[in-house]
């Protein structure tokens, strides 16, 4: 049994006529697991995370977060979750502090026991030196960890996080994927949605790829990788001979299919590392010179690719 | 209650950082209640102000004749010498001049008649009025004088009254006695405002520019909840413990909190510094002012429901605000634009309410009488509240 699971949710809005933002979505993520949906802009990401926050009412199915049905249980489903959503959804005008304190309230927190769990999330969030400058003043990253912060004072056992990592510096990105991997380690349940394949792949235990509503795909990153098969792709320009070349690398060792389009070669080859040189050198023995050269290895990228038709990135 | 307390708190903590917020909530309503209250005459609250030129200081029936004036809450006496008073008469500056000639008691007291004299602009009605106030003072110095000497003539025949000084004036003073507690009287029970009918000066625009300037009382919980639901920290609320009817009544609170600040200091303001009589009827004044924060809060609950941005909720509240006052009498009497523009000035709400306050100041009305008009405010609370919650979104 997972800690949260989402049974055939469907989320049409403005029915009967409106877009179809999630259709027939299921998933469980265990305690103490980093699940990470990945899919492009529209894919219906938000609208699943809105779905298990109890901010959106799905058309069909339910699910559960420790138990509790996000339809009919939604107050102990919201003890248990927090939710740090897309948009930096904080008072711009108040202090990072001020901020904690207020969102505080609002989950119920009084008196000393307010005061200290501030103390810690400022902490966690490594705002503590400028915590009483207004909001408006700080960087998109720090930002960013103020809105993270808010939705770890009630303690919740499981953290959402809608692509918390957009607009944001290098060095601002790495510290918030370290804090994550830091929260999993703790014990929280993590849901991340993205749409950056490398950030999926680094911090997830499973990922499930979503497109045009759908769940395509779900596994860990291994499991993913497998669908487009093990091999790199290598795709590489010749000057000449393009003829003899074709017929010549097929026989190579560790090299699979080759295929030519508007004079690319591409080449799935078992291990890239030990073929390429034998490519350099049939290719002189050609008469041939490679003027160009790539190699991919097997990632997310392509298997959204192969499983779409489409790039993941715009 | 906790949590709508944390809601309004921080609500006023971000309109007390909105500097702009409190110049219009608090500054500018000054400003313009000073401007206007200049611009619609008199300093002194609905008395006429009359210049005093007395060029008989030491005369017994002039101080007589300026101590009755002195009482009478139609007239405000104010001291001229000769020329200057003629220039305020034709400046509009006093509605009238009255001049006691020199020698004026000493005359009185023989047998021949002497006069006053009044400058006033014929156009005027504050002067009509003024001297109808006049001229009843004379006419009470002339009875009294008249009582004392017909007694006399009647107890000592062939006598002249004053003669023996001091007996006149023994007469007199019981003669003046009794007509200060005539056997019969007239009530006046006016239906209109009082003496020159019109409020004036601060009596017209302390309570019209607080009216004017009190939907900016709630600007800055007003742009607070656009911001918040463009930003998503509305919907994010949903996420936590609060409920959503806390939310909206935390939301109003905030207003009506803000909006009665206000108008604790522009009242304030007006009763200790411009001399509006505010105070008169302290239970209907509490009552209307809970009136219409609550109905100012209601109406900008709905102008942030309806509105999505910043600059049409900002341009939404100039404009609602300008217009409902400017056509319920915050800017000019509706009394001196006949009868049906005064009918079609009550549709705004700002009308009913300026009523109660006008009727506050100036006959110190109850909350029994003021009722009527608070009703009518009150069913344009509804309708306003009615709309917000019906519209209200979350995102
Ligand atoms: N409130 C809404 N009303 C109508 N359509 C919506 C609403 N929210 C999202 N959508 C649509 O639902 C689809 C999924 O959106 P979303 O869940 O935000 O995707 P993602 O987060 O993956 O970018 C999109 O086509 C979007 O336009
Ligand atoms: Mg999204």
């Amino acid at each position: 049994m997972g800690f949260i699971e989402a049974d055939n949710l469907r989320k049409q809005f403005d029915p009967p006529r409106g877009v179809i933002a999630v259709d027939g979505v299921s998933f469980a993520i265990e305690a103490g697991e980093i699940y990470s949906l990945l899919g492009p802009n529209g894919a219906g990401k938000t609208t699943v995370i809105s779905i298990l926050s109890c901010l959106l009412r799905p058309t069909e199915g339910d699910a559960r977060v420790g138990g509790n049905s996000v339809v009919h249980q939604a107050a102990a489903v919201k003890s248990l979750i927090g939710m740090v959503p897309q948009d930096i959804a904080l008072y711009m005008d108040l202090s990072a502090r001020e901020n904690l304190v207020f969102w505080g309230k609002m989950y119920g927190m009084v008196g000393a026991e307010l005061n200290r769990r501030v103390d810690e999330v400022l902490e966690l969030i490594d705002l503590k030196d400028r915590q009483r400058e207004r909001v408006d003043k700080y960087s998109g990253g720090m930002k960013r960890r103020v809105n993270i912060g808010v939705a770890l004072l009630h303690r919740p056992q499981a953290l959402y996080l809608d692509e918390p990592t957009v607009g944001i510096d290098p060095q601002s990105r790495r510290a918030i994927l370290d804090a994550i991997l830091e929260f999993r380690n703790q014990g929280m349940t993590i849901l991340y949605t993205t749409h950056y394949m490398a950030e999926a792949q680094e911090l997830s235990d499973r990922i499930g790829i979503m497109d045009h509503g759908r769940m395509i795909a779900e596994g860990t990153h291994e499991e993913l990788v497998r669908i487009v098969g093990e091999d790199a792709h290598v795709q590489l320009s010749v000057d000449r001979n393009l003829e003899a070349l074709m017929n010549v690398w097929p026989t190579l060792d560790g090299v699979g299919t080759v295929s030519a389009e508007n004079g690319k070669i591409t080449l799935l080859v078992h291990d890239a590392t030990s073929t390429l040189p034998y490519l350099f050198e049939t290719a002189q023995r050609e008469g041939a010179r490679i003027t160009e050269i790539s190699v991919m290895e097997p990632n997310l990228e392509m298997v959204f690719l192969h499983l779409t038709g489409r790039a993941l990135r715009d | 209650m906790r949590w709508i307390c944390a809601l309004i708190q921080k609500d006023l903590l971000q309109t007390y950082r909105d500097k702009l917020s409190l110049l219009f909530t608090f500054l500018l309503p000054v400003v313009f209640t000073m401007f206007f209250g200049f611009l619609f005459g008199g300093v002194e609250g609905s008395s006429l102000p009359v210049a005093v030129v007395n060029q008989d200081p030491s005369g017994g029936t002039a101080a007589q004749l300026l101590k009755i004036l002195e009482n009478s809450d139609v007239v405000m006496l104010v001291q001229y010498d000769a020329k200057e008073a003629e220039r305020a008469v034709a400046d509009n500056r006093v509605a009238a001049a009255l001049i006691i000639p020199r020698g004026f008691s000493s005359n009185t007291s023989s047998q021949e008649t002497t006069s006053v004299n009044i400058v006033r602009n014929p156009e005027s009605s504050g002067g009509r009025t003024a001297c109808s106030a006049v001229r009843q003072a004379v006419g009470r110095v002339n009875g009294g004088r008249l009582a004392a000497q017909t007694a006399l003539a009647a107890l000592f025949p062939g006598i002249d009254p004053t003669d023996d000084p001091q007996r006149w004036s023994r007469a007199l003073n019981a003669a003046n006695a009794a007509m200060a507690k005539p056997a019969l009287s007239i009530d006046l029970q006016s239906s209109g405002a009082r003496a020159g009918e019109i409020p004036r000066g601060f009596d017209m625009s302390s309570p019209g520019m607080l009216i004017n300037w009190i939907l900016f009382g709630l600007l800055g919980s007003a742009i607070t909840m656009v911001i918040e639901r463009q930003n998503g920290a509305l919907r994010r609320l949903l996420t936590t413990r609060v409920r959503p009817w806390q939310i909206i009544a935390g939301k109003g609170g905030a207003m009506i909190t803000m909006t009665l600040a206000q108008q604790v200091v522009l009242i304030g303001l007006g009763q200790f510094a411009f001399g509006v009589h505010y105070l008169r009827s302290p239970g209907a004044l509490a009552l209307t002012m809970i009136t219409l924060s609550v109905m100012s809060a209601a109406l900008g609950l709905m102008l942030a429901t309806l509105l999505r941005s910043e600059a049409a909720l900002i341009a939404a509240l100039v404009i609602v605000s300008m217009v409902l006052a400017a056509l319920g009498g915050a800017w000019f009497p509706l009394e001196v634009t006949g009868p049906t523009f005064a009918a079609i000035g009550h549709l705004s709400p700002a009308a009913w309410v300026l009523d109660a306050l006008r009727a506050i100041i100036l006959r110190g009305w109850s909350v029994g009488q003021i009722l009527p008009y608070l009703g009518a405010a009150w069913g344009y609370t509804v309708v306003f509240l009615g709309i917000a919650l019906w519209r209200f979104r979350f995102e």
